[in-house]
């Protein structure tokens, strides 16, 4: 519970629940103290009430003077421990253990035997019995103190007795905890904000390293790497120090991963434009026997015109196709348009060369496009140049590109082998390269992160595999990274 | 030069002679029982100051908590003036001499109670056997004596009685009951009416369970034969307090209407029921 909170807060309360607990141990081993202190102030004070009672009560019971007898256990009782409460009580006793006075006469009664009772007979078992001084705890914890009180000559003239009832020994509390309380209330006064602040002071480095981190792959590095705070303390060095390399390791992997991106768009031109040279090539043979052709008869009108025609359809073809794959190698800054799903798609057709596939292209535009052309381009080549690979030579591939307000969808079908989402991860996250679909797949994945969109298999796809790339339909362009 | 010495002694000892003339007035003395509330010392000097201011003598209360000890300085001379209960005044009637009697609810008598804590089941002395019971003092008609008498009465002898002891005062008869220090006590009736009326919480909580009849209320007195002048001041004085409005306050904190001369006949009633009491100590 504690661990989860911000250490601003688990300082000060681990400060103040330090000092709770060591108030309540203090003030456990000061109550045992204060205990047998306070049993021992009770004893203490028993025993000079006592000493009053022998110096005074022989006269009074010389001369049964219960009314004098009164006075002086009222006076020494009002000495006792709880006496104001009741909890205790004296008398005067004749010698045959009966009460002359007692400061407490509703309790015990004048000229009542008090000795004899039950619960005291043992007080004057015997003639010895007389003769001592009697000191007991009862079982209910009360004290009993009963003293003979002797003539001049040392005969029993009669008993002092002094009862202080259980409650009297017990521990207040209130009273001992009540300056803990107070002692406890100031400390976690000046610990509470003292610990507010050493707490906001010590995880100050620690907040702005968590800050940090958070921003590695969002912000430029060098601004990162300025945010590290400089710290004497070696703990916070080391991870500030971990930081900063990671921060550069993230940079330096940026740069590999441009590079890469880079690589791979080079690489699918090129695959590109050795199937359009294959493809420019086959009417370039025709257009040389057109003019050849032209030069034996071109004199008569007939030919001449015809060859004309061929040769103005095989330029014309070898001119859609060189346009479009221009775009694709100068890496445009402008939005995406339709064309280039036809232009992607042609080149497509283009690469499937010779297989006999039927390639579709459906469009559902509802929304003003505003993504970047040129990643979306990379993205649709990679995922219909992945499909192309995907299917037999009998195969079926659909393209779609849907737009709307919020989003721009391209789903791209074929009816290869199923592939799970589970596969799909596999084959972005395999990291020996074996495989010749990860690396097209994985640039999809890292243009859909980057541009805030997504990248998945459709589920619900049966028979077939489908591959949605989207992201969100707005304006953003990006500066390519410096080498 | 020895003229003029001669004429300053003189001088002197004429500037001088008020003083000892005042010195040689007679101190009074007036010894005091318990059959007032007598230790409220502040009353006592408001008391001796208005006395003085009328008898030419200075006054001086000297208050015992036992009767016995008031008398015995009242024979030993050393008080002129004893303010005692009715019972020893019987017992020493031909040695004394009757100065004043106060006038309580506008009667020269009082009564004795029987007092009980409140809520007890004492209803009469007929409920005292195995009791304890208080007195105020051995000399004490109200008491002692009239207790003597009445458990005589009713058929419980002093064994009878799980324990009766003496309280030194009225006063402190009262406070013993209250405090349960005795089932019951025997007080003067004037004495108790006083606290109560002064609202003392020994008397609220105690209430009365029997009155007796009115017998003559203590007296103050004085040995017989030896009466002077000042005496005769002070009983003049005495019967005259309820005519001035200083005297009026005294009596009212006395919770008294006045004094008179006092008639000995109202105390034969003490002296026939002293007779029917063992150990009543009636010697005359």
């Amino acid at each position: 519970m504690l661990t989860r909170l911000p250490y601003r807060l688990q300082i000060p309360l681990g400060l103040s629940m330090a000092v709770v607990i060591t108030a309540l141990l203090v003030s456990a081993v000061t109550a045992r103290h204060s205990a047998q202190l306070a049993r021992a102030q009770i004893m203490s004070t028993v025993d000079r009430t006592e000493f009053l009672i022998a110096a005074q009560a022989p006269p009074l019971l010389a001369a049964d003077d219960v009314w004098g007898g009164y006075t002086l256990m009222k006076a020494t009782a009002a000495l006792l421990p709880g006496a104001q409460e009741g909890l205790s009580r004296s008398a005067i006793l004749d010698n045959t253990g009966k009460v002359l006075a007692a400061s407490d006469p509703v309790r015990l009664k004048t000229a009542t035997e008090l000795l004899n009772e039950p619960s005291r007979e043992s007080y004057m078992r015997d003639e010895s019995s007389l003769q001592n001084s009697h000191q007991r705890f009862h079982d209910d914890g009360n004290l009993v103190i009963v003293n003979p009180l002797r003539s001049e000559d040392g005969q029993v003239l009669g008993f002092s007795y002094i009862e202080v009832d259980a409650p009297s020994f017990a521990i207040d509390w209130l009273e001992l905890v009540y300056p803990t309380l107070i002692g406890v209330g100031m400390a976690v006064a000046l610990l509470v904000p003292a610990g507010w602040w050493m707490g906001k002071r010590m995880t100050r480095p620690v907040a702005r390293i968590a800050s940090v981190i958070a921003q590695i792959g969002s912000n430029g590095a060098d601004k990162l790497e300025e945010g590290i705070p400089v710290t004497r303390d070696p703990e916070l060095a080391r991870i500030g120090s971990a930081v900063r390399e990671l921060v550069r390791e993230t940079r330096i992997r940026k740069k590999v991963e441009q590079r890469a991106y880079s690589a791979e768009r080079l690489a699918a031109i090129g695959r590109m434009t050795a199937a359009v040279a294959h493809e420019i090539n086959n009417p370039l043979g025709g257009l040389l026997n057109v003019v050849k052709t032209l030069s034996i008869h071109g004199h008569r009108d007939e030919t001449r015109a015809s060859s004309l025609a061929l040769l103005e359809r095989g330029l014309q073809q070898i001119q859609s196709t060189v346009n479009a794959l221009l775009p694709q190698a100068r890496g445009e800054q402008r939005p995406l348009t339709v064309i280039d799903l036809d232009d992607i798609i042609l080149l497509a057709r283009t690469s499937a060369g010779s297989q006999s596939l039927e390639i579709h292209a459906t469009t559902d535009i509802e929304s003003a496009l505003r993504v970047p052309a040129d990643p979306v381009r990379q993205v649709m080549l990679n995922l219909l140049s992945n499909a192309l690979k995907a299917v037999d030579d009998r195969g079926v591939l659909q393209a779609t590109l849907q737009a709307d307000e919020r989003e721009v969808r391209f789903l791209v079908s074929n009816s290869g082998t199923s592939m799970s989402e589970k596969v799909l991860e596999r084959i972005l996250t395999a990291e020996s390269g074996t495989d010749p679909r990860g690396f097209g797949l994985w640039v999809c994945r890292e243009i859909a992160i980057r541009y805030d969109g997504g990248f998945r298999v459709v589920d619900d796809a049966q028979n077939m595999t489908q591959l949605l790339f989207w992201i969100p339909n707005v304006e953003r362009y990006e500066t390519p990274l410096a080498d | 030069m020895e003229q003029t010495r001669r004429q300053f002694i003189r001088s002197g000892l004429l500037l001088a002679a008020p003083a000892i003339v005042r010195a040689a007035r007679m101190e009074l003395k007036i010894g005091l029982t318990p059959v007032i509330l007598a230790d409220q010392a502040a009353f006592l000097a408001r008391w001796a100051t208005y006395l003085e201011q009328r008898i030419d003598a200075k006054v001086s209360f000297v208050a015992r908590t036992e009767y016995q000890l008031v008398l015995d300085q009242l024979f030993q001379r050393e008080v002129h003036v004893a303010w005692l209960c009715g019972y020893p005044y019987i017992q020493h009637q031909a040695r004394l001499s009757m100065l004043a009697v106060p006038l309580y609810q506008n009667a020269p008598t009082y009564r004795s109670y029987l007092i009980r804590p409140r809520e007890s089941s004492i209803s009469g002395w007929q409920d005292l056997n195995g009791r304890v019971l208080a007195y105020a003092d051995r000399l004490s008609n109200s008491g002692w004596l009239v207790a003597q008498a009445q458990l005589k009465k009713v058929g419980i002898s002093p064994q009878h009685l799980r324990k009766s002891f003496f309280a030194h005062g009225h006063k402190h008869v009262a406070e013993s009951v209250a405090s349960h220090l005795a089932d019951a006590g025997a007080i003067d009736g004037y004495l108790w009416d006083t606290m109560h009326k002064q609202k003392m919480q020994a008397a609220l909580d105690t209430e009365v369970v029997w009155r007796s009849t009115a017998f003559g209320f203590p007296p103050l007195v004085n040995l017989r034969g030896e009466e002077t002048d000042v005496h005769r001041h002070l009983q003049g004085t005495l019967l005259d307090m309820h005519r001035d409005s200083q005297g009026q306050s005294l009596l009212a904190d006395l919770n008294l209407d006045g004094f008179v001369a006092g008639d000995p006949s109202r105390y034969e009633s003490i002296r026939v029921m002293a007779q029917d009491v063992a150990n009543s100590g009636l010697i005359d």
